[in-house]
C-alpha cells in the first residue's frame, strides 16, 4: 500500500488544501514583474512549493513533528471569491476543446490492439488533460464561505521601490472596501496576518533608496513583517535558466520572450528565501498559535461531559430554526466556525487526527442545525482526513458518500461541490484499487450538463479498463456513451476519439449491431471534420450489413455515397464489400483448340466433350511429339503449362456478385482487370497502361477522374457490364477480355463501380492466396493461378457453326430434316472436317443429296420402288465419326451447308452435343487442329404411346394376332395415324377390320386411346437368325395403311427411317432380354395442327418404333394337331383307326425335349370349364369363320360328351401306339409326331386327353451340374380340344 | 415487463437477441446485454463461489441500470441467458421460473440436428416459444 501522501489524491490534497495567501500590490510592482513576462503571483508561485521545508510544528499536542511538504496558494484579493458558474463553464469548455485540438493527429492512426491497451499503465491510457479538467472543476468551488481552508491565512502587501509615499500606499492597499467579501461579511476573521514586501527593481532604482524605504517601513509595521525583494538584477535580459521555474506558464503566454529573462541566479535565491521566510517564520507559527488558542477555547466550551450535555440542551432548544442551507448564522466568532477553522488549520498543517476530532465534533452540530452545506463540507473533510490517516476505509467511504449525497440534496447550489466531492471520492477509491467503485462514482458525478458528463463517463470507462478483473465491455459501453455526450456538445474530435477507443472492444466480435453503430458514427463524424479517408475506411466496414434492418441499410448506403460525393473524387477500394463476390471464379472459358459455338456449349462438362472427341482428335502422345517438334523453338518452356488462347478471341470469366442488403444496388462499369506482357522481353513488364500494381496493400486509392481506366488498350479489349442487383439476390456477370496481340495475358481481378461513385476492385490472386492459407492445398493454388494466365498466340481460323431450324420443343417421334451451317470468317482455310454426334438416336448425318430432296415426300414409296436405297450402309455404325468428303472446304464467304436428320427419339429434356473437328491449312500455327463444340438442349414432349401384344393363333402355327394399343399422350395435339409397318421381309401384316371401322375419326385427338388388331403371318417358314438381323429390308407386304387411302405409304427401308430404326433397335435390345424370334413395328403418323397464322402447316412426320415384340406366351412350345375332322367308317367290320399328326414348334432358343402322353382313362383331370374356356368367346381372338362353323355342333356335343363321360366308365376311343413319345426339338424349329386313335363307335369325340411335357435341355456340358435349373425350366401343357366326328358308314 | 432476452454463447458471441419493445432501442439493449457479460464473467470467476452456489445456474441480478434490471443465468455449457426487465421489484422465484422455461426452450433449439453449435439460433419455433414465455412473465 502506498502512503496516502504519495497517492494521487494525497498529492492533490497537499496541493489544494493549503494556506491561502492574499496578495495586494501596487501597479508598479506588477509593471516590474511584467518585464519578465510574468505577473507578480506568477513570479512568486514556483517558490511557494516546498518539497522539504523541514519545519518543526507543534499543534495541540505537546509533541512537535516536522513538516516536509508545504505549499502556499497565492491569490490576488480580487480573485478571492467564488467563481461565476458561467465563467467556470467556459473555462472547462476551453480545456476540453484545447485537448481535443491537440490530439487530432492521433485520430487517423490505427487504434492499438486490445492486448496492448490492457498491458499499458494507467498514465498512458488516460489522457493527461483529465487532471487539468478535474482541477478546474475543483477550483470552481473554491472560496466557499463554509470551508475555512480557502480563507486567506495571511496577506502579502507589496509596494514597489518606485512608488511614492510607501507607507500610505501600504495602508491604502489594505482598504477594506476592496477586500474580498469573505473578510467583510464576517465569514472570517478580518484580523489577518500581514506581511509587507518592498519590491526593488534593480534596473530602475538604486539599492540605497530602497533600503531607506525598507527602514521606514520596518519602523512603521514592525521589523519582522517587512522585507525587501530585489528583482531584475540582470542587465541585458538574456538570462538563461537551466530549469526554468516558470516553464509551466508557457501555455498561457503568447509572446516569445523567455520568462524571467531579467532575473538572475541571485534574484531567484532571494525569491526562494523570501517565500521560505514568509511560510516558515510567519505563516506556520501563526497557524500553530491559532490552533492552540482555538483548541483551548474549544476544550473549554465543548469538550467534557458537562459541555456536551449543555450543548445538546442548547441545540435542542433551537429545533424550530428553519432550514438554512447557507448557514449565514455562523460568523467567524461563533464556536462552530472556530471549530471548523481549527480543523482546517490542523488539516493544512497535516495534523489529521486533530482535524478529524474537530470535524467529528462539529458535524453533529451542523446536522442538528440542518446546515446541510456545512454538514456536507465537514463530512467531506472527515473522509479526506480518514484517508490521509489511512484508517477505517469504510468510514472514509461512508463520509464521502454522505457528503456527496448531502450536497446533491441541497439542490443547484451544491452540485458543484458534489462534483468536487465526487472527484475526491473517486480518486480515493482509485488510490485503493477499487476501480470499479470509482467508475460508479464517476458515473454518478455525471449529472449535470453533457460536457461534464462526457468527461466523467469517459473517466469511468478508463476505470473499468483498469479494474481487475478487467471489464472491457463496460469500458466500451461507457466510451460510446461519452462519445454520444461529446457529440451533443459539438466536441466531435473527442467523440471520434472515444468511439475509436470503443472500437477496439467491438472489433472482431460477433456483436455486429454495436460494431456497425460505432463504425458508422466514426465515419460520419470523420467526414464532418473533413477526414474523408478515415471516414470512408470506416463506412466501408458497415456497408455489407446484411443483418441490419432495411432502414439502416439505406441510411448507411446513403451516407456513404454522400461522403463520397463530398470528397468530389472517385475512390478505388480494394476490398469493397458491396456487392459481395460470391465465388471469385465461377468459370473461366477460353478457347484454345477447343472452340464453342455458344456459351451453353462452354458450360457442358469437359469430360463429356473429351469422350466425344476421343477418336477424332489426334491422340495426346502424337500431338505432343508433333507439337514439340514444331513449337519447341517458339514457346518457352514455362508457357507449356499455361493456358493457350488465340488473339482476337475472347476469354470469358464468370463472376458471381451477391447483394447482401435488402435494398437494390446498382453496379456499373463491371470489367476485368488484366495484365498483358509481350513475349519479347522475358521480364514481365506491365506493358499495359491501364495496369495497376495492386500487390502493395493500398486499401484505398484516389483516382482523380474515372477516365483513368480505359477499356480499350493496344493489347486487349475489355467488356463492360452494368446491372442492378435486387436485395438478397445473386447474379452472375459474364465478363470478357479479348487479347489483341501475342504475349501473356493475365487476368488480375475484377473492378466495378458502385452507384456510379466508388470503384471496387477485387483481386483474384489475393483470393487465391487466402484460400491457400486456409486449406494449405498447394495443388489447388497452382491450378487456379494457371487458370488466370494465358499465353496469347497469333490468330488462327475459327469455325462458326449453327444448326438451323432446330426446334426448342418437339413431340416425341418427330422426324425432321435440319441443316448444319459452318462458316469460316478467316481467310485461312481449314481441312479434314470430321463430325460426331453424342446422340445418334436423335441426330443422324444425312447425305449431301438429301439437301435437295423434298421432305417429307422423299420418304414415301415411289411407284417404281427402286431397291437402291435398300441396303443402306449400316456400317455407318452408331457413334462413329462422320468424315466430310475431302472436297468440302469452307472459305470465308461460302458457308458449308450439310443436312442432318433429326428424330425426337425419347421424351424429356435432351442435351445434344455435336463436335466438329478441323485442321488448319497453315502448318506453322501453334495449334494445328481445333474442334467446334455445339450444344443444343431441347424438350421432347410425349406424343403417341403404343404397345403391342402378340398372341399365337391356336389353329395355325405361323399366324399371330397382334393387338396394337395407341394412346395420344399430348394435351392438345391430334395426330393422324398413317401406317404401321413391321420390319423384316418374312412377315405379312393385315388389318383384321376395315380401316373405317378402326378409325371412325381421321385423327387421334388428345387423350384418345385406340386399339386395333392385325393378323401377322410368317410367309417363310424358316428364316435364319442371321438374315433377320443383318438385312433390315422390308417388303411392301409388311406395311398396313391406316390413314386415308390416297397418300402414298412411307418407305421404312430408306435412309433416315432405317437408320433411326437401327438405333432404336440397338437401344431397346439393351433394355430387353436377348430374344431372337421378335418383331419390330414402326408406326408412322402425322400431326397436322394449325399454325399461328391459321394456315395448315406442312405436316410433321412422326415415327414410333417398337422393337423386339414377342409372342405373349408362357410356354416355349406351340403345337397343332392335324388330322381328319369328319370321317365315315363301317363299325360293323372293325374299329376305326384314325391317324393324326401333332406338329410341335419350339419358339424358344433352347433345345427342348418334349414328351407326349396320351391318357386313355376318363379324363377327369380336365374340368369342364377348361374345355369351355377353350371353345368359348373369352379369349381375345378367334378365327371367325371357323368359329361360326363349329359353334352349333360344339355346344351340342360338349354337353353330350360330358354326360357320357360321367357315367360311362369305358371311353369309346383309345389311343393306340405308344402312350408316351419323347423327342427333341431344335430351337425355332418344329417336329411332327404321328399319333393314332382307335374309335369303337360312331360319335363325336374330344381328343384332348393328352398332355405335352417339355424340358429344356442344357445346351452345354454345364447343364449336368446345375440340376436345379433344369428342373425349373420344364412344364406340362394339356392338350387342346380336338373334335373328331366318326359316322357309321352306310 | 421484459424488454429483452438474449442467448450468448460461451465465447461471448450473441446467439439470439430479441427485444420486446416498441421503441427503436435495439442498440441500447444490445449494449446492456453486452455489458452484462462483464458482470457474468466477474461472478463466474469469483473464487469465493463455493458450496451450494457452485452449481447454481441462476446468477440473479447482474446489475441495475437506471430503468432496467438485468438478470443472468449460466448453463453448464457456459451459455449465458440474459434477461432485461423494466420491473424493478420482481420476485426471485418468478425469474427462476422464467429461466427454467427459457433454458428448456434453448435446449430444444440446439437439439435440432440442423442447428450448428456456436451459430445464431434461427429457429422460428424457438422465437415463438421465447415470446410466449416472455408474455406470460409478470
Amino acid at each position: 500500500m502506498v502512503e496516502p501522501e504519495n497517492t494521487r489524491l494525497g498529492k492533490m490534497l497537499l496541493d489544494e488544501i493549503t494556506p491561502v495567501v492574499m496578495v495586494l500590490r501596487t501597479p508598479l510592482v506588477e509593471e516590474s514583474c511584467r518585464k519578465n513576462g510574468l505577473s507578480f503571483i506568477e513570479m512568486l508561485s514556483p517558490f511557494c512549493n516546498f518539497n522539504n521545508i523541514d519545519v518543526p510544528v507543534r499543534t495541540a499536542s505537546d509533541h512537535p513533528y516536522r513538516l516536509r511538504k508545504f505549499k502556499l496558494r497565492l491569490f490576488y484579493a480580487s480573485e478571492i471569491r467564488q467563481m461565476n458558474s458561467e465563467v467556470a463553464k467556459d473555462r472547462l469548455k476551453q480545456v476540453v476543446t484545447h485537448a481535443g485540438d491537440r490530439d487530432i493527429s492521433e485520430l487517423c492512426s490505427d487504434p492499438p490492439a486490445i492486448e496492448t491497451i490492457v498491458a499499458t499503465s494507467e498514465l498512458e491510457i488516460v489522457p493527461s488533460w483529465f487532471q487539468t479538467f478535474n482541477k478546474q472543476l475543483v477550483d470552481a468551488v473554491s472560496f466557499s464561505e463554509h470551508e475555512s481552508f480557502d480563507h486567506p491565512v495571511a496577506c502579502l502587501v507589496a509596494v514597489s521601490s518606485k512608488d511614492q509615499e510607501h507607507i500610505d500606499k501600504l495602508v491604502d492597499l489594505f482598504d477594506t472596501n476592496q477586500l474580498p467579501s469573505l473578510l467583510n461579511d464576517g465569514a472570517m476573521d478580518p484580523k489577518i496576518l500581514k506581511y509587507f514586501l518592498l519590491v526593488h527593481d534593480n534596473q530602475d532604482d538604486i539599492l540605497e533608496k530602497s533600503t531607506g524605504i525598507l527602514t521606514e517601513m520596518r519602523s512603521t509595521f514592525g521589523a519582522h513583517d517587512c522585507r525587501m525583494l530585489c528583482i531584475n538584477s540582470s542587465v541585458d535580459g538574456s538570462e538563461e535558466h537551466h530549469e526554468n521555474p516558470w516553464a509551466s506558464y508557457r501555455n498561457n503566454a503568447l509572446h516569445k520572450k523567455q520568462f524571467g529573462c531579467f532575473i538572475n541566479v541571485d534574484d531567484i535565491e532571494e525569491l526562494k528565501t523570501t517565500m521560505q521566510d514568509l511560510s516558515s517564520k510567519h505563516i506556520i507559527p501563526h497557524m500553530e498559535l491559532k490552533i492552540r488558542v482555538l483548541n483551548q477555547q474549544v476544550s473549554a466550551t465543548r469538550k467534557g461531559f458537562r459541555n456536551q450535555i449543555k450543548n445538546l440542551w442548547w441545540r435542542k432548544g433551537k429545533e424550530d430554526v428553519p432550514d438554512n442551507p447557507n448557514g449565514t448564522m455562523y460568523t467567524f466568532s461563533s464556536i462552530e466556525s472556530q471549530i471548523r477553522v481549527l480543523g482546517d488549520y490542523a488539516f493544512m498543517l497535516q495534523d489529521y487526527e486533530l482535524a478529524l476530532s474537530n470535524y467529528k465534533l462539529i458535524s453533529t452540530d451542523y446536522k442538528l442545525d440542518k446546515a446541510w452545506k456545512r454538514y456536507a463540507g465537514v463530512q467531506e473533510m472527515m473522509g479526506l482526513a480518514y484517508f490521509m490517516l489511512d484508517q477505517s476505509r469504510k468510514d472514509a467511504e461512508y463520509c464521502m458518500e454522505n457528503a456527496f449525497s448531502t450536497y446533491l440534496k441541497i439542490g443547484s447550489g451544491g452540485v458543484r461541490n458534489a462534483v468536487r466531492c465526487g472527484l475526491w471520492w473517486a480518486e480515493m477509491l482509485k488510490a485503493r484499487d477499487q476501480y470499479k467503485d470509482a467508475a460508479d462514482v464517476f458515473f454518478r458525478i455525471s449529472v449535470e450538463e453533457p460536457l461534464h458528463s462526457a468527461v466523467m463517463v469517459e473517466q469511468a470507462s478508463y476505470c473499468y479498463l483498469l479494474s481487475t478483473p478487467i471489464m472491457l465491455r463496460k469500458y466500451g459501453f461507457h466510451l460510446v456513451l461519452s462519445g454520444d455526450l461529446y457529440k451533443k456538445c459539438d466536441q466531435i474530435k473527442h467523440a471520434i476519439r472515444t468511439y475509436r477507443g470503443a472500437l477496439v472492444v467491438f472489433k472482431g466480435t460477433a456483436w455486429g449491431h454495436i460494431r456497425d453503430h460505432v463504425h458508422f458514427h466514426i465515419g460520419k463524424w470523420s467526414a464532418f471534420l473533413g477526414m474523408y479517408d478515415e471516414a470512408i475506411k470506416h463506412m466501408l466496414e458497415v456497408l455489407a450489413c446484411g443483418h441490419q434492418s432495411r432502414a439502416f441499410q439505406e441510411l448507411f448506403l446513403k451516407d456513404f455515397l454522400r461522403i463520397i460525393q463530398e470528397t468530389g473524387k472517385t475512390f478505388e477500394v480494394l476490398r469493397l464489400q458491396l456487392p459481395v463476390i460470391n465465388f471469385a471464379l465461377t468459370k473461366v472459358v477460353f478457347e484454345d483448340h477447343r472452340t464453342y459455338a455458344s456459351s451453353a456449349a462452354a458450360s457442358v462438362r469437359e469430360s463429356l466433350w473429351r469422350s466425344l472427341e476421343e477418336d477424332m482428335v489426334p491422340s495426346l502422345s502424337v500431338i505432343k511429339s508433333n507439337w514439340l517438334e514444331i513449337q519447341s523453338k517458339v514457346l518457352p518452356k514455362k508457357y507449356k503449362e499455361s493456358n493457350v488462347c488465340v488473339a482476337g478471341e475472347a476469354i470469358r470469366v464468370d463472376v458471381g456478385f451477391r447483394n447482401p442488403l435488402q435494398i437494390p444496388i446498382s453496379i456499373s462499369n463491371v470489367s476485368l482487370v488484366c495484365e498483358h506482357s509481350t513475349e519479347s522481353d522475358e521480364t514481365v513488364s506491365n506493358a499495359s497502361s491501364s495496369l495497376i500494381n495492386y500487390q502493395n496493400d493500398t486499401e484505398l486509392r484516389t483516382v482523380s477522374v474515372s477516365g483513368d481506366f480505359s477499356l480499350d488498350t493496344p493489347f486487349f479489349t475489355l467488356s463492360e457490364v452494368g446491372t442492378s442487383i435486387q436485395g438478397g439476390t445473386s447474379i452472375l456477370v459474364q465478363l470478357t477480355v479479348t487479347p489483341k496481340t501475342e504475349g501473356t495475358l493475365k487476368v488480375v481481378g475484377v473492378r466495378w463501380k458502385l452507384s456510379g461513385s466508388v470503384v471496387g476492385i477485387h483481386n483474384f490472386n489475393a483470393d487465391v492466396t487466402r484460400k491457400k492459407v486456409a486449406r494449405g492445398n498447394r495443388k489447388l493454388k497452382q491450378s487456379i493461378k494457371n487458370k488466370l494466365e494465358f499465353l496469347v498466340i497469333q490468330s488462327i481460323p475459327r469455325l462458326e457453326g449453327v444448326i438451323k431450324n432446330l426446334p426448342r420443343t418437339v413431340y416425341a417421334g418427330d422426324l425432321r430434316r435440319l441443316t448444319l451451317e459452318l462458316k469460316n470468317p478467316s481467310t485461312v482455310s481449314v481441312k479434314n472436317l470430321k463430325m460426331r454426334v453424342s446422340h445418334p438416336r436423335f441426330i443422324n448425318i444425312a447425305d449431301q443429296e438429301a439437301m435437295d430432296l423434298e421432305f417429307p415426300n422423299c420418304l414415301k414409296k415411289h411407284a417404281n420402288s427402286s431397291e437402291s436405297y435398300n441396303h443402306v450402309d449400316c456400317a455407318k455404325a452408331p457413334n462413329s465419326v462422320f468424315v466430310f468428303p475431302e472436297t468440302t472446304s469452307i472459305s470465308a464467304d461460302t458457308p458449308l451447308v450439310w443436312p442432318l436428320w433429326f428424330r425426337a427419339a425419347a421424351g424429356g429434356s435432351v442435351s445434344l452435343c455435336i463436335t466438329i473437328y478441323y485442321e488448319m491449312e497453315d502448318k506453322t500455327a501453334v495449334i494445328t487442329y481445333r474442334t467446334l463444340r455445339m450444344y443444343y438442349n431441347l424438350e421432347v414432349l410425349p406424343s403417341l404411346e403404343m404397345s403391342f401384344k402378340i398372341s399365337p393363333c391356336p389353329s395355325r402355327l405361323q399366324e399371330f394376332l397382334v393387338r396394337m394399343d395407341v394412346i395420344n399422350k399430348t394435351s392438345s395435339e391430334s395426330f393422324r395415324i398413317h401406317q404401321l409397318s413391321c420390319v423384316g421381309d418374312q412377315w405379312e401384316l393385315t388389318l383384321l377390320h376395315t380401316v373405317d371401322s378402326v378409325f371412325p375419326l381421321e385423327y387421334l385427338i388428345a387423350g384418345q386411346a385406340l386399339s386395333c388388331f392385325f393378323k401377322l403371318k410368317k410367309c417363310q417358314t424358316r428364316v435364319t437368325t442371321e438374315d433377320n438381323l443383318s438385312s433390315l429390308v422390308t417388303s411392301a407386304r409388311a406395311d398396313v395403311r391406316l390413314g386415308d387411302s390416297d397418300s402414298r405409304l412411307f418407305d421404312t427401308s430408306i435412309s433416315p427411317l432405317i437408320l433411326f430404326h437401327h438405333h432404336e433397335r440397338l437401344l431397346q435390345e439393351k433394355l430387353q432380354q436377348e430374344h431372337q424370334s421378335t418383331i419390330d413395328f414402326i408406326l408412322m403418323s402425322e400431326s397436322q395442327n394449325e399454325s399461328e397464322s391459321g394456315q395448315p402447316r406442312s405436316s410433321e412426320i412422326l415415327s414410333h418404333h417398337t422393337c423386339h415384340c414377342r409372342i405373349a406366351s408362357t410356354s416355349p412350345i406351340r403345337w397343332l394337331m392335324d388330322g381328319p375332322r369328319t370321317l365315315r367308317h363301317d363299325f360293323s367290320t372293325a374299329f376305326c383307326e384314325i391317324n393324326l399328326r401333332i406338329t410341335v414348334y419350339n419358339s424358344s432358343e433352347d433345345h427342348l425335349s418334349v414328351r407326349i402322353n396320351t391318357v386313355d382313362s376318363t379324363p377327369t383331370v380336365i374340368p369342364v370349364s377348361s374345355a369351355a374356356s377353350v371353345s368359348g368367346n373369352e379369349e381375345g381372338w378367334h378365327d371367325l369363320s371357323h368359329l361360326s362353323d363349329i359353334k352349333l355342333t360344339s355346344d351340342l356335343m360338349r354337353s353330350k360328351v360330358g354326360k357320357a363321360l360321367s357315367f360311362e366308365s369305358v371311353s369309346s376311343f383309345v389311343w393306340s401306339g405308344s402312350s408316351s413319345t419323347r423327342f427333341k426339338i431344335e430351337p425355332l424349329s418344329s417336329a411332327e409326331v404321328p399319333l393314332q386313335v382307335c374309335v369303337f363307335s360312331p360319335g363325336t369325340f374330344d381328343l384332348s386327353n393328352y398332355s405335352l411335357h417339355w424340358n429344356v435341355l442344357a445346351s452345354g456340358e454345364g447343364g449336368d451340374d446345375e440340376a436345379g435349373s433344369r428342373v425349373t425350366s420344364s412344364g406340362t401343357c394339356q392338350g387342346h380340344s380336338y373334335h373328331i366326328t366318326v359316322l357309321q358308314k352306310d | 415487463m421484459i424488454v429483452c432476452v438474449a442467448v450468448v454463447g460461451h465465447q461471448n458471441n450473441p446467439l439470439y437477441i430479441q427485444s420486446f419493445t416498441e421503441a427503436d432501442d435495439a442498440l441500447k439493449l444490445h449494449h446492456i446485454v453486452h455489458c452484462s457479460l462483464d458482470v457474468v464473467d466477474e461472478r463466474v470467476n469469483n473464487p469465493k463461489r463455493s458450496g451450494p452456489t457452485l452449481n447454481e445456474t441462476y446468477l440473479g441480478v447482474l446489475y441495475p441500470t437506471e430503468n432496467y434490471k438485468v438478470y443472468g443465468y449460466l448453463t453448464n455449457t457456459k451459455v449465458k441467458l440474459i434477461m432485461v426487465t423494466t420491473d424493478l421489484d420482481v420476485r426471485d422465484a418468478d425469474v427462476r421460473n422464467f429461466y427454467r422455461g427459457f433454458h428448456a426452450a434453448y435446449v430444444n433449439a440446439v437439439s435440432n440436428p440442423f442447428h450448428v453449435p456456436g451459430k445464431k439460433i434461427t429457429s422460428k419455433t424457438f422465437a415463438e416459444k421465447v415470446s410466449t414465455i416472455v408474455k406470460s412473465f409478470g
